[in-house]
């Protein structure tokens, strides 16, 4: 995963972030396109579609809302994914990280009622990125020490990741009645609706801040997005993770350990999906079952590609991803489109974007090999 | 209870769940050994499945779906192939993208085809090719054994033993082989005595896409019957581990299955005295996966890929 | 008429013309070298002839007629055969599978390894090239991966043989053992292009000598009609100092020490075996030797790369032994790594971001784990200055600067540390004459202002001129020490080779090593 970054001028800055989104507005505009094909050619009606689509997704305040919603872990997995690809690894396990978080959320939201939210609140996300970084721990240690592939360790601790929240949902952190689910956590740990901090007044003057189901857990999530960016432009920890995934043995003369800084990538990585899991669980759910989670910790692949791993550009990114998936069943509801079209595109964007950075590397690589010919 | 445990069926068992794994790890074996990584043997298996199930179903006739298993599972490694050959595309990302894409097109093509998510309708099945006889005395206790472990199962299974053990002898043996071996380890110098790189690339990641949408059909038309969404869960990731325990070779990478075949069966199998030992079920379900960690920790010291694996080739 | 003939070749990449209207010709039974310093575009036309990259204009003839080589392919199906200066060999698989890749002996696909066998045993006799055709890569030594190289090209019929840069990794005997080869080649009927920048060997060898300075010809001359010195001045275009001046060289007080040292390799097997040496303040120490005696695993364990399983390494009086490579630049040892793109740069950064490497978690560039961007841009800055670094601007990709400017990074960061030992290793590999003597300065720089410089290196010219001490290290020992002015490039490589361990009867289990080492070897 190379940093594309450009020795520019302060002066191009504007056409920096051009740049920058060019080539990834492309790929979701191809991808969009085959998707539209692809529904085209199953007999459905694309435009409908699209209009479905929309309107789920931006027609009103409140679906605006239900964007913000799915958006929000979506920034923070996909925080993860490009923190963890900015040293070359590939955390495809960070749905499991998010459930571990999730778990720990929703089982201390329960224990910590008598807490005032300005404690729990924090406590929780604390405690939620701890059980993240802890279920990528042995992964990184595994690629740490004699190279384990990541992909395929966290993958296998996601699934053993749902099995254990399976078991506890029905087992031990069983709440009274039917459902497979925990208890409800304390009020004091519930992420509040936006528009539930706005009086009735204001919101009938102001009406699109009625954005239904959204909650302050964006907020974290953004601040997470400022916070990761400025750790990695600005923090030698930023530094040592970005040398060593551009160049391990570089970074290994330059005195830093590939292994440490490989664990505490994954670690953080495992942290921020762990925050995701908690954000939803403290935000929408209250309580933790079996499906709590839409695959946020994959799309979040999809979102840190095509942001091209850049923790600003993870939120718009996560944006698009959020609106996909809240327009979605809009889309289903109204043109009868099956929801899963939003993984083909999802798929397609990825492939548009991994096949875009040929684009820019051909040419680094063209001035590269005439530099090197040339000795 | 132990004797319960260890029966010939534990070891049947074995083998039959051991052979999707074992048919995309040699695929992956193959795949690598051309320097091209493959994480998408997930998504190629579950394609392969359903396509499978889908001709089935609309020609009643398994062995059509076996073909269109196969050909399905080519059909997305081409797209496999073009990303990280011709494109260059990073493969570990290309390969995420191919296994959500398969998610996405075989669940919306479920709902397309028969209006509803979840399972299809029951397919025709492959059936058992051999049908002996249990006679009966001392000698009948061993022919017992050897008629479930050995000669109980459906073609795919034997194919599977057959392939591993041809692929292995053509690996070391042929032109293809050595080609195949040298454009892992340094694709440069196979070019510069003419190899085709390109070529031999595409042709190894088509291999493993056939071998795994073969996987998959074994898993619809050999073992459940029927296709249900994401009914792989994990598979194709466990094989790439056992590609990687058996060393990257073919046999080994059999071998390596059937350790992890052996363990899913044992699950099953413990599965049914939960009465007497009180472990939730879960714990069971996680062991193929549990195991697959401990062996990637276990492989002793570095595991050692080809050389070139995951790096695209550039003509300069 | 000439059996190859390369006609106003040209080929330009953006921003640079490496090759500029490049004619050559090759008679039947000839030697011609091409030389030039490195960047001079003498890789860049071979290239072109193997078929690795088309040309924009001019022509090819191949026994008087035009051809395209469109692909490596094509070039050895016209007899054309290349020995490229990085091996195009495969570690893992046998001699045999190597030479006869691509063009096997096969029945139906299957490969027919006795025939296999049966012919390059037979090319091994006839050239005098010995090699064992069931020995792995991974196994030989150098001289014999080359060997096994130039049976691979005999292999496919080539009768004209391109040699780039063969001898950079061969002892001096080698180095006379391959021109033996190369005129056995030459009686039978071959064509030899042998590409280098080493004067001595071209004067040595060569039939003919083309003179390629910034991608044109500027001179042919035979060996009769030059000498090293109007050589190298054709090369450079200028008169060229061919050896350093230096003053005496005065001990400060040992700055490092190293005792006993044993290294093991990544194969566990004991590489680094029982050295000891010291290095004083003031003086530059050189280490002389084949590559794969030891040396990259003894700097290795010296700046904190490689644990050592034996003995100790001291830093004016501190352990410095199990030190970290971060715990190694704090202590004051600085490393010129022998890969700048591997080891030494991080291409994807600028300039700014690389020159802080090693130091990034100090201050001024940084404090309390927050970098201070201004420093970093300031003191980059200054560095480009005092090193002479051409580029527009420290935020320029180090991936976008030549070779020269690249090491000249690596140098500036590494000295302007201001470390009590420098530790050089191939310091000026690949680089043109302007750099390469900048290098020189630098380092002798350093010995003069009192700090010590090891220095590790395969060109004896570069240790002859340079070092106030010479060791040479075989097979994992130090074999012999000289002074300056002890030693010229024979003894070395006598000793080099071996001839110091037996005559000096060094203590050494390689009476094994030694059998080991006959079997691919000679």
């Amino acid at each position: 995963m190379s940093d594309s970054k450009e020795g520019t001028s302060r002066g191009g800055f504007a056409l920096k972030i051009l740049k920058g989104v060019g080539t990834p507005f492309f790929a979701v505009l191809l991808a969009v396109a085959l998707g539209s094909l692809i529904m085209w050619l199953s007999g459905y009606d694309a435009v409908a579609a699209f209009r479905a689509l929309y309107l789920g997704s931006f027609g009103t305040p409140k679906a605006i809302g239900d964007t913000l919603l799915r958006s929000t872990p979506l920034i923070l997995t996909g925080l993860g994914l490009a923190y963890g690809f900015k040293a070359n690894l590939f955390n495809i396990g960070a749905e499991g990280q998010l459930f571990m978080g999730g778990l720990t959320a929703a089982w201390l939201g329960v224990l910590i009622g008598t807490l005032p939210w300005y404690a729990a609140v924090p406590i929780l996300i604390v405690a939620a990125m701890i059980a993240g970084a802890a279920w990528a721990f042995v992964p990184a240690i595994l690629k740490a020490k004699i190279g384990a592939h990541e992909v395929i360790t966290t993958m296998m601790f996601t699934y053993i990741a749902k099995y254990i929240v399976s078991w506890l949902v029905v087992g031990p952190l069983k709440a009274p009645g039917p459902i497979p689910q925990t208890n409800q956590i304390a009020p004091s740990a519930v992420l509040p609706r936006i528009q539930s901090l706005f009086s009735p007044e204001t919101l009938q003057s102001f009406p699109f801040l009625a954005l239904g189901r959204a909650h302050t857990g964006i907020f974290i999530a953004v601040i997470a997005a400022v916070v990761v960016w400025f750790m990695l432009k600005y923090t030698t920890l930023g530094y040592e993770n970005r040398a060593v995934g551009l160049n391990p043995s570089a970074a290994e003369t330059g005195g830093i350990s590939v292994a440490a800084t490989t664990v505490k990538a994954l670690c953080i990585s495992g942290a921020l999906a762990g925050i995701a899991g908690a954000v939803e669980v403290m935000g929408v759910h209250g309580r933790i079952f079996d499906q709590f989670s839409s695959g946020f910790g994959f799309t979040g692949i999809a979102v840190a590609l095509l942001a091209k791993n850049h923790p600003i550009g993870v939120i718009p990114a996560a944006i698009l991803f959020g609106a996909l998936s809240a327009g979605a069943g809009t889309m289903q509801l109204e043109a009868e489109v099956p929801q899963k079209i939003i993984l083909i595109i999802q798929a397609l964007v990825i492939f548009f974007v991994a096949a875009d950075e040929v684009f820019t590397w051909k040419v680094k690589r063209r001035q590269k090999e005439a530099v090197s010919s040339v000795q | 209870m132990f004797s319960s445990i260890i029966t010939p069926d534990l070891f049947a068992s074995a083998l039959r769940m051991a052979t999707p794994l074992a048919l995309a790890a040699i695929g992956g074996t193959i795949c690598e050994r051309s320097g091209v990584v493959n994480i998408a043997l997930e998504g190629m298996m579950l394609t392969g499945a359903f396509f499978g199930t889908v001709l089935t179903l609309a020609t009643g006739s398994p062995w059509i779906g076996v073909l269109a298993g196969i050909l399905s599972g080519v059909v997305v490694a081409a797209i496999h192939a073009f990303a990280s050959i011709n494109l260059r595309a990073d493969q570990v990302v290309s390969g995420t993208a191919i296994n959500i894409l398969a998610l996405g097109v075989t669940g919306f093509m479920m709902e397309r085809l028969y209006g509803h998510p979840g399972t299809t309708d029951p397919s025709a099945m492959l059936r058992p090719i051999f049908n002996f006889p249990d006679p009966a005395g001392f000698m009948g206790g061993v022919w017992h054994w050897i008629n479930v472990v050995v000669f109980s199962h459906t073609p795919i299974v034997y194919i599977a033993i057959i392939i591993a053990i041809f692929a292995q002898w053509a690996m070391y043996k042929t032109r293809w082989g050595l080609r195949l071996r040298a454009l892992g380890e340094h694709p440069r110098a196979a070019d510069t005595v003419g190899i085709n790189v390109l070529r031999g690339r595409w042709v190894a990641v088509l291999i493993s896409g056939g071998l795994a949408g073969l996987a998959g059909a074994n898993l619809t038309l050999e073992q459940v019957g029927s296709f249900t969404e994401n009914m792989t869960n994990g598979r194709g990731f466990i094989a790439l581990a056992a590609n990687i325990f058996g060393r990257w070779t073919p046999v080994g990478s059999y071998l390596a299955s059937l350790l992890f075949g052996f363990a899913d069966a044992l699950q099953i199998k413990l599965q049914a005295f939960r009465g007497q030992i009180d472990i939730p079920p879960q714990f069971f379900l996680m062991l193929p996966y549990v195991l697959t960690v401990i062996v990637l920790a276990g492989v002793i010291g570095r595991s050692i890929g080809p050389a070139a694996v995951g790096k695209p080739y550039e003509k300069e | 008429m000439p059996v190859l003939e390369l006609r106003k070749i040209t080929k330009v990449f953006p921003g640079v013309v490496a090759n500029d209207r490049v004619s050559l010709t090759l008679e039947r039974g000839e030697i011609v070298a091409l030389l030039g310093e490195n960047g001079a575009g003498k890789t860049t036309l071979m290239n072109v002839l193997f078929g690795l990259l088309p040309a924009d204009s001019g022509e090819i003839l191949v026994d008087g007629s035009v051809v395209k080589i469109k692909s490596p392919r094509h070039a050895i199906d016209l007899g054309i055969g290349m020995v490229h200066q990085h091996f195009m060999l495969i570690e893992l698989l046998t001699v045999t599978e190597n030479i006869v890749l691509g063009h096997e002996p096969a029945h139906f696909g299957v490969i027919d390894f006795a025939t296999a066998r049966a012919k390059v045993a037979e090319l091994s006799k006839r050239y005098g090239l010995a090699v064992d055709p069931d020995a792995r890569i991974m196994d030989l030594s150098v001289g014999a991966q080359q060997r096994v190289e130039i049976l691979k090209a005999l292999y496919q019929g080539a009768r004209v043989l391109i040699l780039d840069e063969p001898t950079a990794v061969l002892t001096p005997q080698e180095v006379r053992e391959l021109f033996e080869v190369i005129d056995a080649l030459v009686a039978e009927g071959l064509s030899v292009v042998f590409i280098t920048h080493k004067l001595e060997e071209v004067l040595a060898v060569a039939d003919r000598i083309v003179v390629v300075r910034d991608g044109t010809v500027v001179g042919e001359t035979t060996p009769a009609e030059t000498d090293d010195a109007g050589l190298a001045c054709m090369m450079v275009g200028r008169d060229v100092v061919l050896r350093v001046e230096k003053g005496p060289s005065t001990c400060g007080g040992k700055v490092l020490e190293v005792d006993h040292l044993c290294v093991k390799d990544d194969r566990h097997l004991e590489t680094v075996r029982s050295v000891t040496f010291s290095v004083c303040g003031g003086e530059i120490v050189a280490i002389a030797g084949v590559s794969g005696n030891g040396q990259t695993e003894l700097i290795e364990s010296i700046v904190g790369l490689r644990r050592p399983s034996g003995g100790s390494i001291q830093l004016k009086g501190e352990d410095i032994t199990h030190a970290s490579a971060r715990r190694s630049i704090e202590t004051g040892v600085s490393h010129i790594p022998e890969d700048r793109q591997r080891r030494g740069l991080i291409l994807e950064f600028d300039i700014a971001e690389n020159l802080v490497l090693g130091d990034h978690r100090h201050p001024p560039y940084a404090r309390h784990g927050i970098m201070h961007r201004r420093a970093i841009g300031e003191g980059a800055l200054k560095r480009v200055e005092d090193y002479d670094i051409r580029t527009p601007s420290v935020h320029v990709l180090a991936s976008n600067l030549s070779g020269g400017n690249q090491q000249k990074v690596v140098v500036a960061r590494e000295i302007g540390r201001g470390p009590e030992l420098l530790v050089a290793a191939q310091p000026t590999r690949g680089l043109d004459v302007g750099s390469i003597e900048f290098v020189h300065r630098q380092i002798l720089n350093e010995r003069d202002a009192g700090k010590a410089v090891l220095l590790i290196s395969l060109e004896l010219e570069e240790v002859l001129s340079l070092a106030d001490r010479i060791y040479v290290m075989f097979e994992g020992q130090l074999v012999h020490e000289f002074a300056a002015g002890e030693a010229d490039a024979d003894t070395l490589g006598y000793y080099m080779t071996g001839g110091g361990s037996k005559k000096f009867g060094v203590v050494s289990d390689d009476a094994t090593n030694d059998d080991e080492r006959t079997e691919g070897d000679e």
